[in-house]
């Protein structure tokens, strides 16, 4: 769930900005085009600028772009954390290496002889399940293309390159279901290439792990 | 200020007066104004097939679990939509547009190497003829985005013959817009009239420079990238490599991130000259806006890595640096624009209409930009319809605004036809309704969690509302472009009865006939060239003399 908290504040933060802009600019529009127009038969200003307050206005985009790079990049940097396994504090509790290929999902809990899969046709999802309240190591590689792994409602996504295995971490707060999609153009499958990712308590994952390793 | 010379003595002293007894046909004309003809009416005709094309993925998605097309179909269809639109119409326009107008605004007989120029004219056609002919192969054409990720464009994943039509198109279109970029950018440095300093040259003119500087400088890393997947696909186990793969994403964007403003630049130029001119009044803060444009042209070739906030193999917070900075010079073009129409007497002719509406249209997709350009937004919204929406809004909302713009504003001086007023605002009004409505509820779906490039979408995604709303938008666009054609079509074929300067301009182009003889200024003398807006100056020296109103 840390990506979306920090999805959810910096979109509203940037929303806010990018509002007051909006705001500000299409006042300054209505403005003109109401109080400037030809029949109001007012002349036109010969005026050719204002070099001050453009200078002074230039600084202040500055200040804001600068503010925004600190902000994003701070938000960033809490991201990274989770994407980074040098960085994480609490150590995961699960690693699953998931295998992207044409045109569906391949999970494998490291270290269990459990995978879980499926061909994504005909509404047949693979469904991962993951526990609660510790972080979840996630390895992701493709085994053909450029794919990438997209859960919408958690505000996260990752690319999946043959050749390269990305790093990240997880966490789920609270049980629950969620759609995972693929999000970069992958071929003709690519519409239905979609999973979802189960959280449930430790005790259950644990039950089920033990479960899936039984019947391999 | 120094006398103009009279420019039948500059053609003849060039040797080139013959040219002005005899016109070329227009195949192997060396006029810049036919070239610019036929480049930008090439890609008119590619724009309006472009956009069939988009009606097509907009009635498919108009309904949830839709099959009106395969996915083999769909995939192709966005494709092509997305290349044509990119390499084969918005980038072409965007250079004709230089190509007709610095010559004329600079007060030169022709573009710098006209042949050359030509030239480019034709690799951009065959290119065009090549990418689209792929339609015809049985194996369909090619179906992996205008952004041909490796590996899935090689031959093991995309082997049919479309796919090499559509290299080939490309590459061969790109080449020639490089030539023609480059020529005229070598113009409007070094082929100005006497007393054409660079800082009188017309905002238009600065826009055109910062473009073909980001031709030359981000277009060959298209080639370069082309001939990787060329090379990739005849050996394809080049592509088992992760650094090819994201060495192929660099080099792409490398090019694709600059021809975004390449597609933008020459379209607030043409904003910037219209709100001018139908403000009554000289353009407010030019050479902050000329400074600004150079300053945004030099950031663009440092934010690629933006579009690579999610391969976990990019320097994130250094390319959200670069491009958040954008929005230093961005604000300073609109204190111009702002500042222009806050100090005018405005009339409102239909260019001005496109003009005024791409104020707050490209500041949303401004806007959003910024928020792309934040990785942990990004996060969320790359790949998704968040990223269709944002770059229609500065694609179409933005750069294609003033297309029309520019296009109602000097259609009178390339033509000596006056496009119908009437006609122009009912397509204007209806553009700025389908527009909106059918890229603002594109934010909206990919918040949603719609991923780009999907040909379907299931009753239980909870989008088939805003993708309702988006198609039926598409439709009203759709009715505008008619009308536009409708409008096109009925002028030409009307009687040229266009004055010389019909709106009362400000630039050199305005001082030469409608349109204009073959070398431009012949038999008239040119205007003193005082300032960036020498027909204003000479106009307001006369109103001094005469003691009466100049505008």
């Amino acid at each position: 769930m840390f990506f979306h908290e920090v999805f959810g504040r910096v979109l509203t933060v940037e929303s806010a900005i990018a509002g007051a802009v909006f705001v500000i600019i299409a006042t300054l529009l209505v403005i003109a085009v109401v109080r400037r127009r030809a029949t109001a038969a007012r002349s036109a200003s010969d005026r050719p600028g204002r070099n001050r307050l453009e200078i002074a206005y230039a600084i202040v985009l500055a200040g804001v772009a600068g503010f925004l790079v600190w902000f994003t990049a701070s938000a960033n940097a809490q991201d990274t954390q989770h994407a980074s396994p040098a960085a994480a504090t609490i150590p995961p509790q699960a690693t699953v290496e998931v295998t992207a290929f044409q045109w569906c999902w391949r999970f494998h809990y490291t270290g269990r002889p459990v995978t879980v899969t499926g061909d994504c046709a005909e509404h047949h999802y693979p469904v991962v399940l993951v526990p609660t309240g510790a972080p979840v190591r996630i390895q992701l590689t493709s085994q053909d293309v450029v794919h990438s792994l997209w859960i919408p409602d958690l505000d996260v996504k990752y690319d999946a390159y043959p050749d390269h295995t990305n790093t990240f971490d997880l966490d789920f707060t609270r049980p629950g279901q969620w759609l995972g999609k693929c999000a970069e153009f992958c071929g003709t499958y690519h519409t239905t290439m979609d999973f979802y990712i189960r959280a449930v308590p430790p005790d259950q994952y644990k039950q089920w792990l033990a479960a899936q390793g039984g019947q391999a | 200020m120094n006398p103009p010379p009279s420019t039948t003595a500059a053609a003849a002293e060039s040797g080139i007066a013959d040219a002005t007894r005899h016109q070329r046909p227009w195949l192997t004309t060396t006029d810049h104004k036919r070239i610019a003809i036929l480049t930008g009416g090439t890609a008119l005709v590619v724009f309006f097939a472009m956009g069939v094309l988009a009606l097509l993925m907009r009635y498919q998605l108009s309904r949830p679990d839709n099959h009106f097309l395969s996915n083999q179909v769909y995939d192709e269809i966005f494709t092509i939509h997305g290349s044509g639109m990119i390499y084969l119409s918005i980038t072409p326009f965007a250079l004709a547009i230089g190509l007709y107008l610095v010559p004329l605004q600079i007060g030169a007989p022709n573009v710098a190497a006209p042949r050359v120029t030509m030239a480019g004219f034709w690799l951009y056609l065959f290119g065009a003829v090549i990418m689209l002919s792929g339609f015809s192969v049985s194996t369909g054409t090619a179906q992996s985005g205008w952004t041909e990720y490796t590996p899935l464009s090689d031959s093991r994943f995309s082997p049919g013959a479309g796919q090499d039509l559509w290299i080939a198109g490309v590459f061969l279109s790109t080449t020639g817009l490089i030539l023609i970029g480059g020529t005229v950018l070598w113009t409007v440095l070094l082929k100005r009239a006497r007393g054409m300093t660079m800082l009188r040259l017309p905002v238009l003119c600065w826009s055109v420079i910062a473009t073909n500087l980001m031709v030359l400088g981000a277009f060959p890393a298209l080639l370069a990238a082309l001939g990787l997947v060329v090379f990739g696909r005849m050996v394809p186990s080049v592509f088992m490599n992760n650094i090819w793969n994201i060495g192929y994403q660099n080099l792409f964007w490398f090019y694709a991130h600059p021809v975004v403003y390449v597609m933008f630049f020459p379209f607030v130029g043409a904003v910037c000259e219209v709100l001018a001119t139908f403000s009554r009044r000289r353009f407010f803060g030019y050479t902050g806006t000329a400074l600004a444009l150079l300053v945004f042209a030099a950031l663009s070739m440092s934010v690629w890595g933006h579009h690579m906030f999610t391969t976990g193999q990019a320097a994130d917070d250094y390319y959200s640096l670069t491009s958040i900075s954008l929005l230093i010079p961005a604000g300073i073009e609109y204190f111009g624009m702002l500042g222009t129409i806050l100090g005018g007497r405005l009339v409102y002719r239909t260019p001005m209409l496109f003009a005024l509406a791409f104020i707050p249209q490209f500041l949303i997709g401004g806007l959003t930009g910024i928020m792309v350009g934040t990785p942990v937004l990004d996060y969320q919204e790359r790949g998704s319809y968040f990223v269709v929406a944002h770059f229609h809004y500065t694609l179409l909302a933005g750069s294609v605004f003033g297309l029309f713009a520019g296009m109602y504003f000097w259609f009178p001086k390339m033509t000596g036809r006056m496009l119908s007023e009437r006609l122009g605002r009912w397509h204007f009004w209806l553009m700025v309704i389908g527009t909106n409505a059918t890229f603002l509820p594109m934010f909206w779906m990919g918040m949603l969690g719609m991923p780009r490039r999907v040909a379907s979408y299931l009753p239980e995604d909870g989008i088939g509302m805003p993708n309702l709303i988006s198609s039926c938008g598409a439709a009203v666009l759709g009715i505008a472009m008619l009308i536009f054609a409708v409008n096109l079509i009925r002028t030409l074929r009307g009687p040229a009865t266009a004055p010389d300067d019909p709106w009362g301009g400000f630039t050199l182009e305005w001082a030469t006939s409608s349109p204009p003889p073959p070398l431009n200024f012949q038999g008239t003398a040119l205007p003193p060239i005082t300032s960036y807006a020498p027909l204003l100056d000479q106009r307001e020296r006369a109103a001094a003399q005469h003691g009466t109103p100049a505008r």
